[in-house]
């Protein structure tokens, strides 16, 4: 039977996180749904659970605590640096396990230097696995966005094709969906013949004002959706995309990159191989990495134990850099996961960029880890 | 046992499905006056036949409650989650042709494909503040073919119960998912469907209800031979 109450360990658990530096912040149960779908997409919305108040607006159990801490912090207007803890039930419908299930984490957020915070969360949310699911077989992978996004810059490709590739990091099909066509790309797409003419002549001021009269014909406004601008600017850019063709090298380079899968304290020397062998300029990411893995050392870490994958990450797009997670046993149950996600405070609301980074952990796969012992 | 058999209410749908039936030599006859919602299939005992809407019967198809429905494909698909593990297309009519599309303004003369709208999707809340809408009735279809098959995932469904086609020259969302059999509605709205935006080729199908109970009955098997001996 599945245990809707507190596991045992939460008191100890809670005790440990006071222990962390972290304000615990008191959530409400039922929170506004949009944010949540506004920030994950609407595939979240079949596993959460939704309902309306009375005057029609979405409400739903807290399928989650980093999008309602980061929200009240915003609210409140506080200064950073600040962190917060968390410890409480979430509601999510799943295949697999309870629909309401415990969650605690830490969120930590506008502290500047991020190597130094990267390292906190993954090194607290460690030991905090390392005492409540003291398993012999745990695994620790971590990914990071901000390398695959300077190796993607480093190869040369346009922007266009950059943003596409970012954006289906860590979505491993989507992914190697995009290297397919970059690799061979769709030759039979001709532009329309109504802005054939346009293009052809590089005339961009004739196509969106071509494209704005078309829109007022028929009745489209030019301004509640995709503007003449807007889809002027892409048609022209879509023109380079297309033709864009990764060449043998760089997409050997692309594979090779994705492909890296080394225990952390091999990673630093596997990335400056790498560049060295493709030819690639990233070192500014490779210094990043490098700070991370010396603030990870500093702090005590066994870099052998973390291994890094360089194709780990989470298709979402507030999450920026930092990305790991914690698992246990043969079936990879999944205790801990944390991340950076730099964008989801602006997304939110933000006046200023705030540097975010965080983890929460699953109680009652710990638990199960416990049982098992 | 009585087979309860589900057909559509009202409409060509009706006449058509009643119409194959009679071609399977299943006599459909109405108990009481034309307008009843219960009907008899003639020189078989125990068959009954439920008149009701099309999506209902595909909401009675996924609870059990009937044993076969003449539907659309659409509608099984977008009620039932997993429709698969819960229903059996048995026989597909040739009726009711229509599929589920994926179709923007047409003056977006840079988006073709679903590649093309992922990369619209991507930018949109950096450029309007807001995530693209979706006008749609199709919430499941929309959701597993946006995410699962083309890793899209931010964009909001604005639920529309009618005219969709005419969302996105109101303003009520950027671009639709609708059903479309011939595409003139589309085209007089100034919308075309993407090169990749055919969600599902739909039209009416005999569905059974999974059942245990099924695998002995010779009456089901029956049915099925019948229906699917007429369409020849």
């Amino acid at each position: 039977m599945p245990q809707a109450g507190l596991p045992e360990f939460a008191t100890d658990l809670a005790r440990a996180l006071d222990a962390l530096a972290a304000a615990r912040v008191d959530i409400p149960v039922i929170q506004p749904a949009e944010p949540f779908l506004d920030m994950a997409g609407e595939d979240l919305r079949r596993r959460i659970f939704l309902t309306e108040s009375e005057t029609g607006e979405s409400l739903c159990l807290r399928p989650e605590f980093t999008i309602p801490v980061c929200s009240a912090h915003i609210a409140e207007n506080v200064a950073t640096p600040r962190r917060y803890s968390y410890l409480g039930q979430v509601f999510r419908q799943r295949r697999d396990g309870a629909n309401e299930f415990y969650q605690a984490g830490v969120e930590d957020l506008g502290e500047p230097d991020e190597a130094r915070a990267d390292a906190r969360a993954l090194s607290e949310a460690r030991a905090l696995i390392a005492e409540f699911a003291p398993a012999k077989n745990l695994s620790i992978i971590l990914g990071d966005q901000s390398v695959f996004e300077a190796v993607v810059a480093g190869l040369g490709l346009p922007a266009g094709w950059q943003k596409r590739l970012i954006h289906a990091f860590g979505n491993e099909q989507a992914l190697n969906a995009m290297i397919a066509r970059l690799a061979n790309p769709d030759s039979a797409a001709q532009p329309d013949a109504s802005v054939a003419g346009f293009l052809a002549n590089g005339d961009v001021d004739g196509l969106e004002a071509h494209i704005e009269e078309v829109m007022q014909q028929t009745g489209y406004s030019t301004n509640a959706s995709r503007s003449p601008a807007e889809i002027a600017a892409r048609l022209i850019g879509k023109q380079a995309l297309d033709a864009t063709r990764l060449s043998p090298g760089s997409l050997d380079a692309l594979k090779a990159f994705l492909a890296l899968d080394v225990p952390l304290d091999r990673a630093a020397s596997a990335l400056s191989d790498f560049a060295r062998d493709a030819g690639l300029d990233i070192s500014a990411a490779q210094s990043a990495f490098k700070a991370r893995l010396n603030a990870l050392s500093e702090r005590g870490e066994d870099l052998g134990a973390i291994r890094w994958r360089a194709a780990f990450g989470r298709p979402l797009d507030y999450y920026t850099g930092l990305v790991f997670e914690i698992s246990a046993g043969s079936d990879n149950l999944v205790l801990a996961g944390g991340g950076r996600y730099d964008r989801l405070m602006t997304l939110l609301g933000a006046h200023d960029p705030i540097p975010a980074v965080g983890f929460s952990l699953w109680l009652d796969r710990i638990q199960t880890v416990r049982a098992g012992q | 046992m009585t087979l309860t058999v589900a057909l559509p209410s009202k409409g060509r749908m009706k006449d058509d499905a009643i119409a194959i039936f009679a071609r399977a030599g299943l006599t459909v006859s109405a108990i009481g006056n034309d307008r009843s919602y219960r009907g008899r299939i003639e020189g078989i005992e125990d068959v009954e036949v439920a008149f009701l809407s099309a999506s209902e019967i595909a909401r009675e198809l996924g609870a059990g409650a009937v044993d076969f429905g003449v539907t659309g494909e659409d509608l099984v698909r977008e009620s039932l989650a997993r429709a698969d593990e819960r229903v059996e297309i048995t026989a597909r009519l040739g009726f009711g042709n229509a599929d589920v599309v994926v179709a923007v303004p047409d003056i977006w003369k840079d988006v073709d494909s679903m590649a093309d709208l992922g990369d619209v999707a991507a930018d949109f809340r950096t450029r309007h503040g807001r995530r693209l809408t979706i006008a749609t009735k199709y919430w499941r279809l929309t959701q597993n073919f946006f995410s699962t098959r083309h890793g899209i995932q931010l964009y909001r469904i604005v639920e529309s119960l009618g005219a969709t086609e005419g969302a996105p020259a109101s303003g009520a969302a950027d671009i639709i998912v609708d059903i479309t059999s011939t595409g003139s509605t589309l085209t007089a709205n100034h919308l075309r469907i993407l090169s990749d935006g055919v969600i599902l080729r739909s039209e009416a199908c005999l569905v059974r209800a999974r059942k245990a109970e099924h695998d002995a009955d010779p009456r089901v098997a029956a049915l099925i031979s019948a229906v699917r001996a007429a369409l020849g």
